[in-house]
């Protein structure tokens, strides 16, 4: 197991003066290459703040990946003036975004938690399995390798549905965002607006640049999301409920444009 | 495993409560026919779009016939004209996120029957793979 060693104090502050280096020149110079440095040097921290959530239902690994945009938003927000270190600035953001996570997932809605456990198991069978079949496994496979019954594998799966369903309440921008669900007009509102309903590119852009990029593979390569997990480093089960969650979020953006705007 | 071609019919309210209890019946019709997760995950995620375009009030009638290795499904009547003039129009220039884009991405044919009064129903057909 990879733990985080304790580091001396010549040895933080080195790392410390790396970390602004780093920072300087991807806010001074635009430098992304830092910013993919520094992400890839502070992923121990998301590593070691995620596991304090693991073992709630949901798989290690997802809670890594939001962690991660709590640490991506750090290094894109954090101002050179200021006198703290990044880890001690990204630690807040990090936790906060595996909290609203876990918020948002609204596990209050009292899921057996079997079915939560059998959910966060999900994840890793099916990479497995896929691995090991070389295509995407049935529920009966998927049943057989967690020894458990189909019913409850298709149970599962929509415990990990809701969670989609639950949290497009909040946007890709987090909370600072309105609720989609607040600004629904009525029905004469709504027809106006149906005209360019079916149009989704414009709200597009509204989407982070990792959702964009998963609905580009999936709907203009076509490539199956057992090829775009493997991509982008996530789970299949995550690569599924973020492309649900960025359709449902286009399609509200599209609600909320004025007629025409399309 | 093979079966006959069978037919569940389903109607369900369109308020998004409901929608967890569709996919959930999804899979377990597609579980039948022995189809992959991602496939499930496909048939759901194109019944899904076009539910969340029929609004939240009232119902939708939802048939399901299973073959041996496919699953055709019927969702109407909807009555968004712009719906059935999206779908018609085909899938729309590339690099534009459309909904018949979508669903030709995620199930094997699709098509559209007018049923008159400027309702519709969409005609959905879904093969499994490694058949």
């Amino acid at each position: 197991m990879n733990v985080p060693q304790r580091r001396s104090p010549a040895a933080t502050e080195k790392a410390r003066e790396e970390d602004r280096a780093l920072l300087r020149r991807y806010h001074e110079d635009g430098d992304t290459t830092a910013r993919e440095e520094l992400i890839e040097r502070h992923l121990p921290l998301v590593r070691s703040l995620a596991r304090r959530y693991a073992g709630r239902g949901e798989a290690l690994e997802d809670i890594e990946q939001v962690g991660a945009i709590g640490l991506i938003k750090a290094i894109d927000r954090f101002e050179l003036e200021r006198e703290v270190s990044l880890a001690t600035y990204a630690t807040p953001n990090v936790v906060g975004e595996i909290k609203r996570h876990f918020r948002d997932k609204g596990w209050a809605i009292r899921v057996p938690r079997a079915l939560q456990e059998l959910n966060a198991s999900m994840s890793g069978a099916i990479e497995r399995l896929t691995g090991r079949l070389g295509r995407s496994p049935s529920i009966a496979e998927i049943a057989e390798e967690l020894k458990t019954t189909p019913e409850e594998v298709l149970e599962a799966m929509e415990v990990g549905s809701a969670y989609s369903t639950v949290s497009l309440s909040t946007g890709p921008g987090g909370d600072e965002e309105l609720d989609p669900l607040e600004t629904i007009g009525g029905e004469d509102e709504e027809f106006e607006r149906s005209e360019h309903r079916a149009a989704l590119e414009p709200a597009l852009d509204r989407l982070p640049d990792r959702e964009r990029e998963i609905l580009r593979m999936r709907f203009e390569e076509g490539l199956p999301q057992t090829q775009i997990a493997q991509r982008v480093g996530l789970s299949q089960m995550h690569v599924s409920r973020l492309i649900r969650k960025s359709l449902s979020i286009m399609r509200e953006e599209l609600l909320r444009m004025p007629p025409g705007a399309a | 495993m093979t079966i006959a071609h069978e037919r569940i019919d389903l109607e369900a309210p369109l308020s998004g409560d409901f929608q967890a209890v569709v996919r959930l019946i999804i899979g377990g019709i597609a579980e039948r026919v022995d189809f992959a997760f991602e496939e499930i995950d496909d048939l759901q995620l194109a019944v899904e779009r076009l539910l969340a375009e029929a609004g939240q009030v009232g119902s939708v009638h939802l048939s399901f016939e299973v073959g041996d290795s496919s699953i055709r499904t019927r969702v109407g009547p909807l009555s968004e004209s712009a719906v059935a003039e999206a779908l018609r129009d085909g899938e729309g220039p590339p690099g534009v996120l459309t909904l018949p884009r979508i669903l030709q991405t995620v199930v094997d044919s699709f098509g559209v029957e007018d049923i008159g009064g400027g309702a519709i129903v969409v005609r959905l057909e879904k093969v499994k793979a490694f058949s």
